[in-house]
């Protein structure tokens, strides 16, 4: 399959025929379902079942958006299931409201609380998310139990209505069938959209997502109102289905079966979440029968989680498609695209970045201390220093992942001092890392295509898919890796890592590119091909500013150096004449 | 997604199949009248599970050994409600697909039996249930019938003890926040006004508190001189328990039918000596009670309790009906159960009235020294 | 004053309990940064590990007592050899859905041997408690709010002054460090797990004759305790014991004066309160991840 491809030059990516052509498939597949559901006759057990599976579903895809997307874990996602179908329940009985009101209130109140929760808590991830997203969870459930003036109480609300188009339990279920369908397809395309790319960015890297333009918070707190939301509206129609609702059916357990739900099927893809989803409601039933002994049949839930988090980390669904994955041999592209243009925005003076007495100081430690440095544009200028001289610190001050002590950071003409990541990129600041951070997750071209999408970039056209398409092919190609755009970063070596990283960068149009050590880690042949990169990349006339400690590669490529001992700038000016200075050559050597 | 659906619906399919085989594996030897019931087999009500079963089975076999009835064999078919209100919602949907079955019982628990109603009353067919919310009989649903006495019997016969009985005219109100809490405080609260006593303190309660000190505190500050309460979760009700006595509360105590359960009895242990409390059960109360409770004891080496004797009521009364209507057909046992009058049960005598309640009218029973004694019965005529 | 007196002594008593397990917690969170859903669990299978011995076999007390803290010993082996150890090299998500499912897992194993109803557990002690004054002490609770300080002494002395303590501080510090040391990661994790599921199942032990023995009875415990760590600062032991009887205080006042069906409430108001304007709690200083 290879042999040839040398010879042929395939077209990689043709143009997309539109979308719902494309998907029609989908949909015609999903519109059978629905009128099968319509259509089959079910007995009581069986719409019960389907009416259940199919709601809940359609909440557990929310789970897919927050956990499998984006990466962050929502223990309360049967609390916003509760705000749809205490909408829809109190609405249509107490206030006599329309149907679809009450659906479309009870979403948009999920929305809200998953914001706000999502706005006061998200910028703490991890084990605090786990916690509040419980706290969350409790009070709302006490709030059901003890607001009996709203919520009636432990009593619950029964004769729930439903829309008068719909009142027959099975026209009922078809239409949440087509709901599931409409949601399932949003969800399963998310990924491929700006959104769905950059969840996935953060879920994979929060800080390369963040350097290379991507609103981490905002991100994470889109991620968890879709959430939300979708937790509401499987609730509202669960309401409705069910005609009565009570407090326990919104409880804590329920968002541990909902999140066991999504990881049994596959966190990652609606697939995977509808497969869990059915599994979990169908498999209580099968084992009915086991259930003499009282506990052993949720004991040995509790273990299968255990086991399917050890051995299928990626779910039922992750399981066969990895399967799948590995049947089919990976594909060969050969490229042909236009060359990679670099245009760097100059707005500003003949300094592309100005730095000003900056300072970093960790509690009594001074890691950079009154440091200025002026990088001339279009040149290639070296930050150089021995081991723990305040490089590295001194870069991620610049790119915002440490707030400065003190000191001003002018890029451009613009002061990004006290801006966060995301807007020094838009601002055109681009980097790559010393220890290497792509999107694990992802092919090559996905991450160049991040790269391409900063906010700023006046290199993508119309900004649209294929030209992003097309600007990070010509990326990849620059950099020498074109032909392998469509494989997983898992499946490159450490140096090409490296070069998709500056690919990466190079994508978005930067006006003034950080590498960090990028030599590091390298073999020799590596070594002079990233030479040979650095030489083409200034040659765009790009400004570089570069921390390295290879001194053939900095004396070479930088007209310029600025050097840091102790977090304090010892010497700065000409490259050779810099490279002479008595104490530069202590600071490395040793003074005795 | 086309696929996964469509697996789904296999799935189904073959999910549904498992259980019928078994069951009609179990039904081989002729025809049998079926009766479902939904019971908690797993939950935090399982323990409460395996006495309902019990006093199920137990009518079962005796009708059963007696000939059956209409000349055929009883045949239960369990399924398990999991103690929550979907899990209820499933097994009687399940119960329901399977048209032999005539009749059903429910639960014990009101939320569960508010979840199944909606249900019910599609399905077209009785269901004998236990729970005590007021509301479940007013639903307007044809199809429920009660094997126990609702909470408004139980507040007014708690009301009834302590104010003409033990002469205690300030009232301290404890109950759980969950429906049956809920229910019974309000009732309880109603009934006192007409007797001419007041509540000094109406408190609610969440369940599985670990600790009941304010609770204490505020019916000491209160100066009630008489408690009645409505406990759902007996371990709650030991710790309360023990904490008021610790704390030298030592005022008459008039509690719901759970002060009296066995488990209540050894938890609390000596906290509970001299209380009162309200029992739909009472082994001692009458003839059939008592021969229920030898019946049970036999069988099963413990003695029952107010979770075993509404279903072995149930399955007894919805028997006779049978035999009375002479047909299985829906209707005609929903008739024949609402002309039972005067029929002795375990829980009492059952005279149903027109919205399905059988029984109106509680027992009083004292704690003296850990045993249940049994001390009057209270019938209302309304 | 006399209420208050009581509520008092009751919030400490309570609190000291929520202290009990949140130790546990911060333990293995510093030794692994992992949080264990399943520590509450330690608590409730040790009690009914202590009702077998000392109900069932009627052995004595002390010796009932002594196999169960064993048995825990062995429970937090499995634990991390069947949990956390096969899953170290991932992130922390599916550690967190691990211990879920070791909760149930251990949850529901219980009920299915020993069946859901509560059991009773004795106390040490034959009387049930003193009058002092206007105030009751109950005896069980006293002899918690005893040897939770003895815990916080006996912790200080063990990780300050012996050797294995200090190579667990390491450890939970910095692990390649330590393993440059020559001290075993995996060895000190083993023993932060064991250390971790003995102190929970102590906690059970103690809070069993209150609370009774029953399946639910740690979970409960567990989210308290686990606010509680958050309250004092996540990975700090004093944070976790004041975090602890602040809750156990905070909510009996809470339910005195405010609302007592509410009071579960409290706990996680005020955990939520703390996430979002202290969230580094109390004690401890960072919250943001390492660049």
């Amino acid at each position: 399959m290879s042999t040839s491809s040398d010879n042929i030059p395939a077209v990689v990516i043709t143009r997309p025929k539109p979308l719902l052509l494309r998907h029609a498939p989908y949909f015609i597949g999903a519109a059978i379902v629905v009128f099968l559901a319509a259509s089959m006759q079910f007995d009581g057990y069986i719409l019960n079942i389907l009416m259940q599976a199919t709601t809940f579903a359609i909440a557990v895809f929310g789970l897919s958006v927050v956990l499998g997307l984006c990466g962050q874990i929502n223990l309360a996602q049967a609390a916003f299931f509760g705000f749809g179908a205490y909408a829809v329940g109190i609405g249509t009985t107490d206030y006599q409201l329309s149907y679809w009101l009450c659906l479309v209130a009870g979403c948009v109140m999920a929305l809200i609380a998953g914001a706000v929760l999502g706005l006061s808590t998200l910028r703490l991830g991890g084990h605090y998310l786990a916690m509040v997203t419980i706290s969350f969870q409790q009070i709302v459930t006490l709030v059901m139990i003890n607001a009996i003036w709203l919520t009636k109480g432990p009593d619950g609300v029964s004769k729930i209505g439903r829309p008068s188009l719909f009142l027959s339990s099975q026209s009922y279920l078809a239409f949440c069938v087509a709901m599931l369908a409409l949601v399932g397809y949003i969800v399963w395309h998310l990924p491929e959209t700006r959104l769905g790319r950059a969840m996935r960015a953060v879920r994979d890297n929060e800080l390369a997502a963040g350097v290379n333009g991507i609103d981490v918070f905002r991100t994470k707190v889109y991620a968890f109102a879709i959430s939300a939301v979708l937790g509401g509206l499987g609730g509202g129609l669960f309401a409705g289905g069910f005609a009565y609702i009570s407090p326990d059916q919104f409880s804590f357990a329920e968002s541990i079966v909902f999140l066991t739900m999504s990881l049994l099927g596959g966190v990652a893809s609606p697939i995977g979440s509808a497969i869990g989803t059915g599994l979990l409601i169908l498999i209580p039933e099968w084992l009915r029968f086991l259930k003499s002994v009282p506990g052993l049949y949720l004991a040995i839930y509790g273990l299968s989680v255990i086991l399917i988090i050890r051995f299928m980390p990626d779910g039922i669904w992750g399981f066969v498609t990895a399967a799948y994955d590995r049947m089919r041999s990976s594909k060969k592209v050969a490229v042909t695209s236009a060359p990679l243009q670099l245009r760097p925005a100059a707005t500003g003076g003949d300094m592309v970045l100005e730095v000003t007495g900056l300072s970093k100081h960790f509690g009594g430690l001074k890691a950079v201390d009154q440091v200025d440095i002026s990088v001339r544009r279009g040149g290639v200028h070296a930050l150089i220093g021995p081991n723990g001289s305040g490089k590295t610190t001194t870069l991620n001050v610049l790119s915002g992942l440490y707030n400065a002590t003190s000191g001003k950071v002018v890029l451009d003409g613009t002061d990004v001092t006290t801006m966060p990541p995301h807007l020094r990129a838009a601002a055109g600041l681009g980097r790559t890392f010393q220890n290497i951070r792509l999107f694990r997750s992802m092919t090559a071209l996905e991450n160049v295509i991040i790269g391409a999408e900063r906010p700023g970039n006046t290199l993508t056209g119309k900004g649209d898919e294929a030209a992003l398409t097309e600007r990070a092919l010509a990326a990849l190609t620059f950099v020498g890796l074109g032909p392998r755009a469509m494989e997983l970063i898992s499946s490159f070596s450490y140096g090409h890592q490296r070069l998709i990283e500056i690919a990466r960068a190079l994508a978005a149009n930067p006006t003034l590119l950080l590498l960090d050590e990028p030599a590091a880690g390298l073999n020799s042949t590596e070594k002079l091909e990233l030479h040979e990169l650095l030489k083409r990349i200034a040659a765009q006339g790009l400004t570089i500013l570069i921390i390295d400690h290879d001194m053939t590669l900095v004396s070479e490529a930088a007209q310029h150096i600025t050097v840091l001992n102790f977090g304090r700038r010892i010497a700065d000016g000409e490259s050779m004449a810099v490279l002479r200075h008595p104490d530069v050559v202590s600071a490395y050597l040793g003074t005795d | 997604m086309t696929l996964t659906r469509r697996g789904f619906t296999a799935g189904i399919a073959a999910g549904l199949a498992a259980p019928y085989i078994i069951g009609s594996a179990r039904a081989q030897g002729g025809g049998t009248i079926k009766i479902g019931m939904c019971a908690p087999i797993t939950g935090p009500a399982a323990e409460a599970g395996k006495y309902a079963t019990g006093g199920a089975k137990l009518a079962v076999e005796a009708i059963n050994k007696a000939g059956g009835i209409l000349g055929k064999q009883i045949e239960l078919i369990i399924e398990d409600d999991q103690t929550t209100n979907p899990g209820i919602v499933l097994a009687f949907s399940k119960l329901a697909a399977n048209p032999d079955i005539v009749g059903f019982l429910g639960s014990i628990r009101s939320t569960q039996v508010h979840a199944m109603a909606p249900d019910v009353l599609k399905l077209g067919k009785p269901v004998m249930f236990g729970g005590t919310d007021p509301n479940l009989t007013k639903l307007g649903n044809p199809w429920l019938f009660r094997f126990r006495p609702n909470d408004s019997y139980s507040g007014r016969v708690i009301a009834e003890y302590g104010v003409k009985n033990l002469d205690k005219k300030k009232w301290a109100v404890l109950h759980s926040t969950d429906a049956f809490g809920t229910a019974g405080g309000k009732a309880l609260t109603e009934a006192l006004g007409p007797l001419g006593a007041t509540v000094a303190l109406d408190q609610g309660y969440a369940n599985q508190s670990q600790d009941f000190t304010p609770v204490v505190l505020a019916i000491k500050q209160s100066g009630a001189d008489i408690l009645g309460s409505y406990f759902t979760f007996e371990n709650d009700l030991g710790i309360f328990a023990r904490q008021l006595r610790q704390l030298g509360v030592n005022i008459p105590w008039v509690g719901s039918p759970s002060i009296v359960n066995v488990t209540a009895l050894k938890l609390a242990g000596p906290a509970l000596y001299g209380t009162y409390g309200v029992a739909d059960y009472a082994e001692d109360s009458s003839e059939a009670s008592k021969a229920f409770g030898k019946a049970y004891r036999d069988a099963y080496k413990v003695a029952p309790d107010n979770q075993s004797s509404w279903p072995y009521d149930a399955i007894n009364v919805l028997a006779t009906a049978i035999k009375n209507a002479g047909s299985t057909d829906p209707q005609k046992i929903r008739e024949a159960i609402l002309t039972v009058k005067k029929y002795p049960g375990a829980e009492g005598e059952y005279n149903f009235d027109k919205n399905g309640d059988g029984l109106h009218g509680y027992n009083i029973v004292k704690n003296e020294k850990g045993n249940i004694v049994f001390d009057k019965h209270i019938e209302f005529d309304n | 004053m006399d209420l208050v007196l009581q509520l008092l002594f009751t919030g400490i008593g309570i609190g000291a309990v929520y202290a009990l397990v949140a130790l546990g917690f911060v333990l293995i969170f510093r030794a692994t940064n992992v949080v264990n859903f399943a520590q509450g669990e330690f608590s409730m299978v040790a009690a009914y590990l202590m009702v077998v011995c000392a109900v069932d076999l009627e052995l004595p007390y002390w010796l009932s007592f002594i196999i169960a803290l064993a048995g825990m010993a062995i429970i937090g082996v499995i634990f991390n050899l069947g949990v956390y150890y096969p899953l170290r090299h991932r992130t922390y998500l599916p550690v967190i859905i691990a211990t879920i499912g070791a909760s149930i897992l251990m949850a529901n194993g219980v009920l299915a041997l020993y069946g859901p109803q509560p059991q009773v557990l004795p106390g040490w002690f034959d009387t049930p408690g003193i009058q002092l004054g206007p105030v009751y002490l109950d005896s069980q609770y006293l002899l918690i709010i005893v040897v939770t300080i003895a815990l916080v002494i006996f912790n200080y002395w063990f990780f300050e002054h012996t050797m294995i303590g200090k190579k667990l501080q390491a450890t939970s510090q910095d692990k390649e460090m330590a393993s440059l040391l020559g001290i075993s990661v995996s060895t000190m994790i083993m023993v932060t797990f064991i250390y971790s599921a003995v102190l929970g199942g102590l906690a059970g032990l103690l809070v069993a004759p209150i609370l009774f023995v029953s399946i639910q009875m740690g979970s409960t415990i567990a989210l308290k305790a686990f606010a509680a760590t958050i309250i004092g600062g996540f990975g700090d032991v004093t944070g976790a014991i004041i975090g602890g009887l602040a809750l156990g205080i905070i909510e009996t006042f809470g339910a005195a004066y405010i609302s007592v069906p509410y009071k579960d409430g409290f706990a996680f108001l005020v955990l939520v309160l703390f996430l979002v304007f202290r969230p580094q709690g109390i004690f401890g200083e960072r919250v943001a991840e390492k660049a």
